[in-house]
């Protein structure tokens, strides 16, 4: 399994809309809404770097989406 | 399901709470009716509690998909097969179950004080949480913000008012067993369960029902010496009594223990997710859910009827006020945050990211491909100690080239 971050920069305007539509994108584990130099940042876990693809595509798809910046999990530990 | 984090904490947090406040009623009923001898109850119960909590957890074992058992998909994720206790894992055991044998045999004891009455022992419980602020500020070295101190504080008044019993008495032995016992119990087994819950098995997070069925062994043990010990002091046989009780009230015993097992499996859990103080205010609710278990004892001649004196009762709706108020006021207010971190060539990247996951608050380090090396989750009471206990560490690590922080607003999770 592949896990990533994609950090994203969205346009000003309607942020609970694209957040509605990411929320109902398959295989996003969490969404975080942040202060600084991006707006968004996703957690995805995927089987193969295709699926990871599908998703980046379905992120830039989403009204209001700028630029997708993707951070793939080498290595992790966590609590 | 995507929800927030937080909500599936307070979810755990009150399903643990509405359970608890159900078990101190079977527990009254016991008491009330078959076991009278707190010790011998207290040694009973542990003896089930083994048998009970191991059936329950072989059952839990049960692989159901590839690489997952029925534990890991309907109760804790981490959670994989019953398996034995390790070895780095015994001295926190040793606390967590002698705190936990302290802590049943005060709670009975108080229990039995009160007349077997839920919805007075639950709020006096409640105090814990004043040891629990003051214990977190020692360990964490942490200075507690005003308002835990102010939200501690009410819930601890309102136990006191919310305990007195509806004839009005309140009784300075019970008083010391809740201060002296019971209090300074909990915060052990407490910090200490959660100390366990944040240790790592195998490099992945501990489970929840591992923790609670180990625990109950040692609580076993530690029950047996101390209900020996004074039976040896005191000439009396509440050790036998204990056995025997484990024998002929088999059932009620193991009722008990069923339901207090996915009680504190949902406590540890949340245990894992908040701080000690926030889960515990949190559980403290359960002084709300344990009235309509009282009525219904009372109702049934179990404890003695409610008074319908206004002063006694309105004096009771003030502290079960205070108790609830004071867990609203402590509604997490905890800062969030990502760290992006860019390295400098020629450092070890496993060296580094060690470093990281050492500093107190992270919660994730992730090693990473793309423009960043690491990204780092953080999680901290204000933006202050972010900066005191997190970023003054990052800036000593050499390897460090530059790094962004990002406070997380809003978050949602897929559970």
């Amino acid at each position: 399994m592949i896990n990533a971050y994609i950090l994203i920069n969205k346009q000003p305007g309607d942020s609970d809309k694209v957040i509605k539509e990411m929320r109902k994108i398959e295989n996003v584990e969490k969404i975080s809404v942040v202060a600084g130099e991006y707006d968004i940042v996703v957690r995805v876990h995927i089987k193969t770097l295709d699926k990871l693809l599908k998703i980046t595509n379905k992120l830039q798809l989403i009204e209001g989406v700028k630029k997708t910046t993707t951070q793939i999990i080498e290595k992790e530990i966590a609590l | 399901m995507k929800i927030r984090r937080k909500y599936l904490f307070y979810t755990l947090a009150f399903t643990s709470a509405i359970i608890a406040a159900l078990v101190s009623a079977i527990d009254a009923t016991i008491i009330s009716l078959y076991i009278p001898d707190v010790l011998a109850f207290g040694l009973s119960c542990f003896i089930i509690g083994i048998i009970i909590s191991f059936v329950i957890i072989l059952v839990l074992s049960i692989p159901i998909k590839k690489d997952r058992s029925l534990g890991s998909i309907i109760i804790d994720p981490s959670f994989n097969r019953v398996r034995l206790v390790r070895k780095e894992e015994i001295k926190y055991h040793l606390v967590a179950g002698l705190g936990n044998a302290c802590l049943t045999l005060g709670y009975f004891s108080l229990l039995f004080l009160m007349d077997g009455n839920p919805s007075v022992v639950l709020p006096f419980s409640q105090i814990v949480i004043l040891y629990l602020v003051a214990i977190e500020s020692v360990v964490e070295k942490n200075i507690p913000t005003l308002s835990e101190i102010q939200s501690s504080l009410i819930v601890t008044f309102g136990a006191i008012l919310g305990s007195i019993s509806l004839t009005g008495t309140i009784t300075p032995i019970a008083m010391a067993i809740v201060f002296l016992v019971i209090s300074p119990a909990w915060v052990l087994f407490s910090i200490y369960q959660r100390k366990l819950k944040m240790l790592k098995i195998n490099k992945k997070p501990n489970d929840a029902l591992n923790i609670r069925f180990w625990n109950v062994v040692f609580a076993c043990v530690f029950t047996g010496i101390i209900v020996g010990v004074y039976d040896l002091l005191s000439g009396n046989s509440h050790f036998i009594a204990g056995i025997n009780a484990s024998i002929e009230h088999f059932e009620w015993v193991a009722l008990t223990m069923a339901v207090t097992f996915f009680s504190y499996v949902f406590y540890i859990r949340a245990l894992g997710i908040g701080k000690a103080s926030v889960t515990q205010a949190v559980r403290a609710s359960m002084v709300l859910f344990a009235i309509p278990f009282s009525i219904i004892l009372s109702y049934f001649n179990i404890i003695p009827p409610f008074s319908t004196d206004p002063i006694m009762i309105l004096i009771k709706i003030i502290g079960t006020t205070l108790v609830i108020l004071g867990i609203v006021s402590f509604a997490l207010t905890l800062v969030k945050a990502y760290i992006f971190i860019k390295v400098k060539p020629g450092y070890p990247i496993y060296e580094t990211m060690d470093k990281l996951w050492e500093i107190n608050g992270v919660t994730r380090v992730a090693a990473v491909a793309g423009p960043y090396d690491f990204i780092v989750k953080i999680r901290t009471r204000t933006l202050v100690k972010g900066y005191e206990r997190i970023i003054r560490k990052i800036e000593h690590i050499d390897a460090i080239k530059e790094y962004k922080w990002q406070s997380v607003l809003k978050e949602w999770e897929d559970i």
